[in-house]
């Protein structure tokens, strides 16, 4: 299992729990049910997961994020150059996969934000439901119905006919 | 004499008047007496024991047996070595990239067994581009030629000043001229 997040990264809203008032002397069932869960599952998992750590030893492997440089776009690519065509081919590829990417993340945020604040979730998380219906809108524009064969080249098209579409609505 | 078959009839008379009696079983020794059925050592098992009349079970055990092997055969030190190289070597973590360093093309990948791989039977990435460019350049330079071969033909056959499209006449040297008044009629 690799290390957690950075937690700066997306922060949490502050914690809202109340200072514990105890004014009835009955035992809190949800502490005892809270220790339980931590001796019985947290406990013995996270002492399996040090055990396997220290293992593993100190020369642990590590694996490097690649970037990629920018080539030219299939605009600015002449007509008949084929390693041209090829280069932005693969660049578009490599930026639609990075697209559906970003989709995740955003729809992760979405969820997390609406388990968090339950049903009060259409006030609490208005900035993450407008990312997220911006960024769903956005990519159907762009990557909807190029279906299975999609090419940087049927993108181009679909914007093609996009622009057109606007141009013949607002004339 | 007497006596005796006096015995032996009132103990057989007694047997079979109380046969439970624990000593009424000596008249066993004396005499004929009835066959105690209720005490004979009858071993059937538990319940009642029945013949099943089913279809074969034998070919598909055979399968399911054999199916078990073939899968356990691999399977099973494919799981050893997997969970082993799992606990022992691990997963890579995600660092920045120094700044003079460039990571091999199998030091991009997460899980040490996918390192493996791409590190000994896969070409890099860069080395698998190259050969398409390689690849896909090759095929352009001949449709290129293709291309400008097609158009010389054209052009030779048309303007007829090229190498191509001669046609094969007879040599100069073997035209007899003598009769002709000029060389053309």
């Amino acid at each position: 299992m690799p290390s957690d997040h950075e937690k700066d990264a997306y922060p949490q809203p502050p914690r809202q729990t109340p200072v514990v008032d105890r004014q009835t002397a009955l035992p809190n069932p949800t502490l005892i049910l809270a220790k339980l869960f931590y001796y019985s599952v947290d406990v013995p998992v996270t002492t399996f997961r040090d055990a396997i750590d220290s293992i593993r030893g100190k020369n642990k492997p590590v694996f490097y994020h690649q970037k990629f440089r920018r080539v030219p776009d299939l605009t600015e690519c002449r007509q008949g150059d084929y390693l041209c065509y090829y280069e932005s081919e693969m660049q578009w590829r490599r930026d639609y996969k990075v697209d559906q990417e970003i989709l995740k993340v955003v729809k992760e945020r979405m969820r997390a934000c609406k388990t968090r604040e339950g049903p009060s979730f259409q006030q609490n998380c208005a900035p993450e439901m407008k990312l997220f219906n911006e960024v769903t809108q956005n990519y159907a524009l762009r990557y909807a119905d190029l279906g299975a064969y999609a090419s940087g080249r049927r993108c181009l098209m679909k914007q093609k006919e996009r622009m057109m579409a606007a141009q013949a609505q607002s004339a | 004499m007497v006596g005796m078959s006096v015995l032996r009839s009132a103990a057989a008379l007694a047997a079979r008047l109380s046969p439970l009696k624990s000593g009424n079983n000596v008249a066993n020794l004396l005499t004929r007496t009835i066959p105690r059925t209720d005490k004979v050592a009858v071993r059937w098992g538990h319940g009642k024991k029945m013949f099943l009349i089913k279809p074969s079970a034998f070919y598909d055990k055979r399968f399911l047996s054999l199916l078990r092997y073939y899968t356990l055969l691999t399977g099973i030190p494919m799981v050893i070595v997997v969970t082993t190289v799992n606990i022992y070597v691990g997963e890579a973590e995600l660092v920045e990239t120094p700044e003079d360093y460039e990571p091999e093309y199998w030091e991009y990948y997460k899980h040490p067994i996918t390192r493996w791989i791409a590190r000994t039977f896969y070409d890099s990435p860069v080395k698998d581009y190259e050969k398409m460019m390689a690849a896909i350049q090759i095929e352009k330079e001949k449709s290129d030629m293709r291309l400008t071969q097609l158009e010389v033909r054209r052009q030779m056959r048309t303007k007829g000043d090229g190498p191509w499209f001669h046609a094969e006449t007879l040599d100069k040297e073997l035209i007899d001229n003598s009769p002709k008044a000029t060389p053309d009629h």
